[in-house]
C-alpha cells in the first residue's frame, strides 16, 4: 500500500491480463499465450528429445540454465495417492500419444521429476509406461551441488553421487 | 554435557522462570501434580522438540497463553551452545533456534542436547506392542545417525503413499511404483537397526544383570523380511524386494503393506537360567521395569559412544516403583558409568540417594521452583 495508486492499478491490470491470456500449451502443457508455446513452435529445438517435468514453472528453471535444446512435457503434478492423484490426473496419456504421433520419432525421454519420494515413484511408473516404445529413457542425475563442500552434503546425496560417478 | 541455564516461558504450569542449573545436577522435591515431570519434559523437549510423554504441542502451552518457549544453555566438550524451541498455537508454528539462528528444518536442530529420560512409563516399552519398541529404536538411532533419520522419514513417506494406493485398490503397476523408494529406505532402516542391536546386545545383558542382581537378558532384532543370509544393505534390498513380491496377493487382500521394518520387532528375553521367557508376555512387574531401565542405559551408552557426549540423566521419580535392592544397584551402576549431570525428581527428600546425597535440592510447588 506504500506504492502509488497508479502502480497498484497497473499491477492489478497485469494480473487480470495474465489470467485472460495465459493457458496451457496444447502440445506440452507449458505456460503459453498461444495454442502452442514458443518452445514447441520453434523448429530449431530438437523435437526428438523430450524432457518430462512435474510443473510448468520447472520449464523456466531448465530454460534459464540454457543447456537444454530439446522440448518439454509438463505432467501437471506427481503421483500422490494420499491426495487422490493418479495417472489419469496427470498428462501421461498425452505424452504417450505425442510419442506415437511424432513426425520425427522421439529418441529420448528425460524423466526430470523431482528427487522426492513422490517424484521418484512417478519416474518409476513413467518408465513402465514408456518401456513398450522404442525410446531411450533417462533420469536426471543426482549428486553434489556445484560449489558445495563435501563435508556439508548429506549422506544420501553422497551415496547417490558415488553410485552415479563417471569416468574421467 | 550439561545444561547450565534453563529459561521457561509458559510451558505447562511452569510460568516464567530462569533457572541456573548446578553443574553436578539437582534433585527436585515436591508433592505430586506440582510440575516435577513437566520440568523434565521441558528439558527433554530441547533434544527432540516433542513431549516424551506423548503430549501434543498445544497441550504444552499454559492455559490462556498464545505460545510456550524453552531455551537452554548447553556446555560440552565441543563448546557452548544455546538451543531454544517455541510453539505458537495460532498457525501451529514451531520454531527452533541454535545459537540464535532459526533452523529451516526441525531435524537440523535435533540432538543438540544429549539427554536420556528414565520414567515410570518406560515399562510400556516392554509391555506394549512392537510399535513401542520400534519407536524406541527410531528415537535412539535418529539422534545418533543422520542417515537413519533420513531413511526412516523417506520410508514412512513411501509407506503411507503405497498403503493409500493399496487401500484405494489401484492397479498393481501403480502400487509397485513406490517399491524402489520403499525398499531402498527400508533396507537402510533394517540394516542399521540390526547392526545397533547386535552391538548393544552384550551391554544390554550386562546392564540387565547388574540391575537384576545376576539375571541377564537378551535383545534380538527380528525382521519381517528374511534377512538371515543378508550381510550387507545391498543384500537386504534384494531380500526386501523379494518379500514384497511374495506378499503381493496378501497385501492386496488386506489393503496394506505387510512386510518391512514397520512390522519388525525387538525381542527381549530373559536368559536361559530365567527360562528364556519373552519379557513382554511373561515378565513380572519387576523384571519388566529392569528391562526398561537396561534399554535406557544402552540409550545413554549410544550417546556416549556415537555422539561422544556424557548425556544429562533425567530421572523422573524412577525409584518409586523399584524395590530397595534394585534401586541401590541402579545407583551404583550410574556412579560406575561416570554419568554427567543428573537431574532427578522425587516426592520426598528421603527418596534421594544419588551421589550420596550430594546433589543440591530444589523444591517445587504449583510450578514455582525454589532453589
Amino acid at each position: 500500500m506504500k506504492g502509488s495508486k497508479d502502480e497498484v492499478r497497473r499491477l492489478s491490470r497485469a494480473l487480470v491480463d495474465l489470467a485472460d491470456r495465459i493457458r496451457p500449451c496444447g502440445v506440452c502443457g507449458n505456460f503459453s499465450e498461444d495454442d502452442v508455446c514458443g518452445i514447441c513452435a520453434n523448429p530449431k529445438r530438437d523435437h526428438t528429445l523430450v524432457c518430462v517435468v512435474e510443473e510448468a514453472f520447472e520449464v523456466g528453471a531448465i530454460e534459464r540454465a540454457g543447456h537444454f535444446g530439446g522440448v518439454f512435457h509438463v505432467l501437471g503434478g506427481r503421483l500422490s495417492p494420499l491426495d487422490g492423484i493418479g495417472p489419469e490426473e496427470l498428462n501421461i496419456a498425452s505424452l504417450l500419444q505425442r510419442i506415437t504421433d511424432a513426425a520425427d520419432p522421439v529418441r529420448e525421454v528425460i524423466v526430470a521429476t523431482n528427487a522426492s519420494v513422490e517424484g521418484e515413484a512417478t519416474a518409476v511408473y513413467l518408465e513402465q509406461r514408456l518401456r513398450p516404445f522404442e525410446v531411450r529413457i533417462t533420469r536426471l542425475a543426482r549428486g553434489i551441488p556445484v560449489g558445495s563442500d563435501l563435508e556439508y552434503v548429506d549422506g544420501t546425496t553422497i551415496a547417490e553421487a558415488i553410485s552415479g560417478r563417471r569416468e574421467m | 554435557m550439561r545444561l547450565s541455564v534453563l529459561r521457561l516461558r509458559h510451558f505447562r504450569n511452569l510460568g516464567v522462570q530462569d533457572l541456573d542449573v548446578p553443574p553436578e545436577g539437582v534433585a527436585i522435591i515436591g508433592d505430586n501434580a506440582q510440575g516435577k515431570s513437566n520440568l523434565l519434559e521441558a528439558i527433554y523437549y530441547l533434544e527432540t522438540f516433542r513431549s516424551f510423554r506423548g503430549a501434543r504441542d498445544r497441550q504444552l502451552i499454559a492455559f490462556d497463553e498464545p505460545l510456550f518457549r524453552i531455551a537452554g544453555a548447553l556446555e560440552s566438550s565441543s563448546g557452548k551452545r544455546e538451543v531454544s524451541a517455541a510453539f505458537q498455537a495460532q498457525g501451529k508454528r514451531k520454531k527452533v533456534t541454535v545459537d540464535g539462528a532459526e533452523m529451516d528444518r526441525l531435524t537440523d536442530g535435533l540432538g543438540q542436547l544429549a539427554a536420556v529420560v528414565f520414567s515410570p512409563t518406560d515399562v510400556e516399552m516392554i509391555t506394549g506392542g512392537p510399535a513401542e519398541r520400534r519407536r524406541f529404536l527410531d528415537i535412539v538411532l535418529s539422534l545418533s545417525d543422520a542417515r537413519y533419520l533420513q531413511a526412516i522419514q523417506e520410508y514412512r513417506q513411501s509407506l503411507a503413499r503405497r498403503n493409500a494406493a493399496l487401500k484405494a485398490g489401484h492397479p498393481s503397476a501403480l502400487v509397485r511404483a513406490w517399491d524402489p523408494g520403499l525398499v531402498r529406505a527400508g533396507a537402510c532402516v533394517i540394516e542399521r537397526r540390526r547392526r545397533w542391536v547386535e552391538r548393544m546386545a552384550t551391554p544390554f545383558r550386562e546392564y540387565h544383570s547388574a540391575v537384576a542382581g545376576g539375571m541377564g537378558a537378551s535383545m534380538r532384532y527380528r525382521s519381517s523380511v528374511d534377512v538371515e543370509g543378508a550381510s550387507s544393505e545391498e543384500d537386504i534390498v534384494g531380500a526386501f524386494g523379494e518379500a514384497l513380491k511374495a506378499s503381493h496377493e496378501r497385501e492386496v487382500r488386506l489393503g496394506t503393506t505387510v512386510v518391512g521394518p514397520h512390522r519388525d520387532e525387538l525381542v527381549l528375553r530373559l536368559d536361559e537360567e530365567g527360562g528364556g521367557l519373552d519379557l513382554r508376555e511373561y515378565g513380572s512387574g519387576g523384571q519388566r521395569r529392569t528391562a526398561a531401565l537396561a534399554l535406557r542405559l544402552v540409550e545413554a551408552r549410544t550417546i556416549r559412544e556415537v555422539r561422544g557426549q556424557d548425556p544429562v540423566i533425567l530421572l523422573d521419580d524412577v525409584f518409586a516403583e523399584l524395590d530397595a535392592a534394585r534401586s541401590e544397584r541402579i545407583l551404583h551402576l550410574m556412579e560406575r558409568e561416570e554419568t554427567g549431570q543428573v537431574i532427578l525428581t522425587a516426592p520426598k527428600e528421603s527418596d534421594v540417594r544419588v551421589r550420596r546425597d550430594a546433589l543440591p535440592r530444589w523444591s517445587i510447588a504449583g510450578g514455582r521452583i525454589e532453589a
